[in-house]
């Protein structure tokens, strides 16, 4: 495989750089951090918000690359909440150490209640404090999951922790490290292993502006809707369990970027639309944000039926 | 003079946990078990369209969404009047079997196994397994490395005793290997009919969106016989042989005493009859479930709302400085007590109830390869054996079910939302009794609340000073070492706890 040029590095610095709004003088030291994890495995350290761990278990159905050659064959996972052995101070210590030798990558699960420190903790420490220490050391982050990158459910409207999203928060504390959102609720078990693959390989991907990796979030779902011929014709689904295009139920699919359509999940069994589900446009910055912005709009579809 | 050991966070299972044990003359005296992450779920969605009930509570966990995901198109099934059709409860059936399935076997092994298998001992290994040569050559090359840990996430661990036949530890260490493989094919086969797997897309009250076709049936029967053969020839015996290895977990971390189960899988259009029975074991008495006798206490929880509320009337008003109050989670009770609830309750209240003679017999079988009574079910190692028992039950069913679809037939009965109306769904997660309840103004939201099954387990004290069934099930565990407090985490495991649901 090919390793990039130390020229296609200063690009992909720059790329980034801007957009997370720091100075050129940061360029080289991203440049630097990038080469060095493209030479191989690398040490991983995943940490675990307020999340559901449904992230996780969704890598774990993973099957473009089994979990098995993840952990054996491409990273050295030196800390999983849910998977590692370490319990108690036994965690505590080798997450601290993990940071204190520095150089991984840092994979995030789940948001950061910005408003309630309390409402995170890891043994005696608020998760804020930990995810700023091990941010600080890591050589790039990696928001999984809509939690993560931009706060998901748990910072919907009305919710009493004032949680934000990892980068977000990385943010309003001051820390500039190379980060790439990957989101979907849950994430995509490709997206996730052909990020990090990318990032252990080649270095950071192509992202677009909300700093997705474009390989996966660069076109509408509507675009590649198998039920796009239905749409085209009018022929919508009035209700649950009908044929045709499911715009009228709510469908999000005009505005969502994920490539679920052509990606079908479990090893490629099925997908929402597919399955006659609207999109919930799950892997969106908006998503379930707005409580007055519901996903279903049943009623719509059931006063049209009457009309 | 007593010794405080912290296990916090406690890993292998789901989200954030921290127990605290008093030590006094080599036994746990007294123990205080604490959810560490709080995101308000029930807060959130006051106010939302009733129909982003079972999408966002099914985030409230992605080991149990199937399950939350059911129970909210159960409570909004009974706040519409819509049932489904028959093609519709059963799909239902099958994905929430599936998501079973997954969960019991990532649990024994994922989760729990490496309290009781030695992965260090492949270094030894000399047999001609290719997926254990590949485990093996992959420890040492770790080993052999400057990696600061080496074999992680499988090292470190605990200096304890561990399974020591050889053959019996490859076994299951084999299995480990299979098991993530397994669990993984249980997600597919429930994404045949969920769309995907976590947070399945197409529960909806009246049903299920998809259609039931023939060709989602074979594939979903495929690789439920390949699931079948797993948890007949691996799962079962490997929990056999670990009990053998470890007799003394029969008579430890026994808990509250007291077993609640909603029940779960409909058979009926009705939904009474369900393959294992709703019952509540109280003092030793089998009774009926009765949903009024439910109330979740806040005393010693991190909320300032009113304690001992039902569920329709509960409230959730977050408080993370409150004085004297240790944990994100209420403290739920069942006529004043605290309750046990999961796969060792279904299976006892089943047991108990005495309908169904395949469970029935399917016990006595297990209890007998075991040579054990079942009082020694009420154990470390008993819900070990109640999970594996269920798991088999479950995928046995689920080949009857798929018969019973007729494809093409309607999976989805219409409703319309009414202005004002509330409901509440009773089912059961992998980790047991759960309940939704919702009250609709409007057409919105306008209370919901979630009554969760490691709430249940792992709750705090209550209003009375009362511990929570895991809290009662430490007491009097010997902890031969401080520093390395496996016995304390195997009897939290063993209830497989599941705290992004249970503080929600």
């Amino acid at each position: 495989m090919n390793a990039l040029s130390r020229r296609s590095f200063l690009q992909l610095s720059a790329r980034l750089s801007a957009l997370m709004g720091m100075s050129a003088c940061a360029i080289p030291r991203i440049a630097e951090a990038l080469e060095d994890l493209a030479q191989g495995s690398a040490p991983v350290l995943w940490l675990q918000g307020q999340c559901c761990s449904g992230c996780s278990v969704s890598l774990l159905d993973a099957e473009s690359l089994t979990p098995y050659k993840l952990l054996t064959k491409y990273i050295n996972l030196g800390f999983h909440q849910t998977l590692s052995s370490a319990t108690g101070h036994q965690a505590v210590e080798t997450v601290n150490k993990i940071i204190a030798q520095g150089g991984y990558v840092l994979i995030v699960e789940g948001a950061v209640p910005a408003g309630m420190p309390r409402a995170c903790m890891f043994g005696e420490e608020p998760f804020g404090n930990q995810l700023a220490r091990a941010a600080r050391n890591a050589k790039a982050v990696l928001a999984v999951g809509t939690c993560a990158a931009f706060g998901g459910i748990p910072a919907a409207e009305n919710n009493p922790t004032g949680a934000v999203g990892a980068p977000a928060y990385l943010r309003s504390q001051g820390i500039h490290v190379a980060t790439i959102l990957v989101p979907g609720c849950p994430c995509h078990p490709d997206w996730l292993i052909g990020t990090v693959v990318h990032l252990l390989k080649f270095g950071i991907p192509p992202l677009d502006a909300l700093g997705r990796p474009k390989a996966y979030f660069s076109k509408s779902m509507h675009d590649q809707c198998p039920r796009f011929a239905d749409y085209e014709r009018e022929r919508f689904a009035r209700t649950f369990g009908e044929e045709g295009c499911l715009f009228k139920l709510g469908c999000l699919g005009p505005i969502t970027k994920t490539d679920c359509n052509i990606r079908p999940w479990n090893g490629g069994t099925s997908s929402c639309i597919r399955a006659g589900a609207p999109c919930i446009g799950c892997g969106e910055q908006e998503f379930a944000a707005k409580a007055g912005f519901p996903f279903l709009t049943k009623a719509r579809a059931a006063g049209d039926k009457e009309a | 003079m007593s010794n405080t050991i912290t296990l916090s966070p406690v890993t292998r299972i789901e989200g954030h946990l921290g127990v605290k044990v008093d030590i006094e003359a080599g036994r746990v005296a007294r123990a205080y078990v604490a959810g560490e992450m709080f995101r308000g779920f029930e807060v959130i969605l006051r106010g939302r369209d009733p129909l982003d009930a079972q999408h966002i509570t099914q985030r409230i966990c992605g080991v149990c969404p199937v399950e939350h995901g059911v129970a909210s198109v159960l409570a909004q099934d009974m706040a519409y009047k819509v049932a489904p059709p028959d093609n519709g409860r059963i799909v239902r059936n099958l994905i929430q079997g599936a998501n079973f399935i997954m969960s019991h076997i990532s649990h024994f092994y994922l989760l729990s196994g490496l309290d009781f298998v030695d992965v260090a001992m492949i270094t030894g290994y000399q047999g001609r397994d290719r997926g254990l040569l590949e485990l093996q050559a992959w420890v040492k090359s770790q080993l052999s490395s400057r990696l600061v840990y080496p074999a992680a996430p499988f090292l470190p661990r605990y200096s304890a005793k561990y399974l020591q036949d050889q053959e019996t530890n490859f076994g299951v260490l084999r299995h480990y290997l299979d098991a993530l493989e397994m669990r993984a094919n249980a997600h597919k086969m429930g994404a045949n009919f969920a769309g995907k797997l976590p947070h399945a897309a197409t529960l909806v009250p009246g049903g299920v969106t998809d259609k039931v076709t023939d060709l989602q049936m074979t594939k979903y029967r495929t690789q439920l016989e390949d699931l079948q053969v797993f948890i007949n020839q691996s799962y079962l015996p490997d929990v056999v042989a670990v009990a053998g290895a470890f007799p003394e977990y029969f008579t430890l971390g026994r808990g509250c005493g007291n077993f609640l189960a909603y029940g779960v899988f409909p058979e009926s259009a009705d939904g009474n009859a369900k393959l294992f029975p709703a019952g509540v074991l109280l003092g030793g008495s089998l009774q009926k479930v009765d949903p009024e006798a439910i109330t979740e206490d806040v005393g010693q929880s991190l909320f300032s709302s009113a304690s001992g509320r039902k569920p329709f009337d509960g409230e959730t008003v977050a408080a993370p400085d409150k004085p004297g109050a240790y944990s994100w989670l209420k403290a739920p009770r069942y006529q004043g007590e605290p309750m046990e609830v999961g796969s060792l309750a279904r299976v006892l209240v089943g047991y108990t109830d005495g309908r169904n003679a395949a469970l029935k017999s399917a016990v006595d079988g297990l209890l007998k390869t075991l040579g054990r009574e079942p009082k020694d079910l009420v154990s470390i190692m008993g819900r070990h054996a109640a999970r594996a028992l269920e798991c088999k039950l479950v995928a046995d069913r689920c080949m009857q079910w798929l018969d019973q679809l007729v494809p093409d037939a309607p999976a989805f009965s219409d409703f319309t939302i009414p202005d004002s109306a509330s409901g509440y769904g009773l089912t059961e997660a992998a980790r047991g009794a759960l309940g939704h309840w919702i009250t609709i103004r409007g057409q919105k939201i306008s209370n919901y609340q979630c009554v969760v099954p490691t709430t249940w387990n792992c709750s705090p004290r209550d209003d009375r000073s009362n511990p929570g069934p895991v809290e009662q099930a430490l007491v009097g565990t010997p902890v031969a070492d401080a520093e390395n407090p496996i016995e304390v985490a195997r009897v939290v495991r063993s209830f497989d706890p599941c705290l992004a649901c249970a503080v929600h």
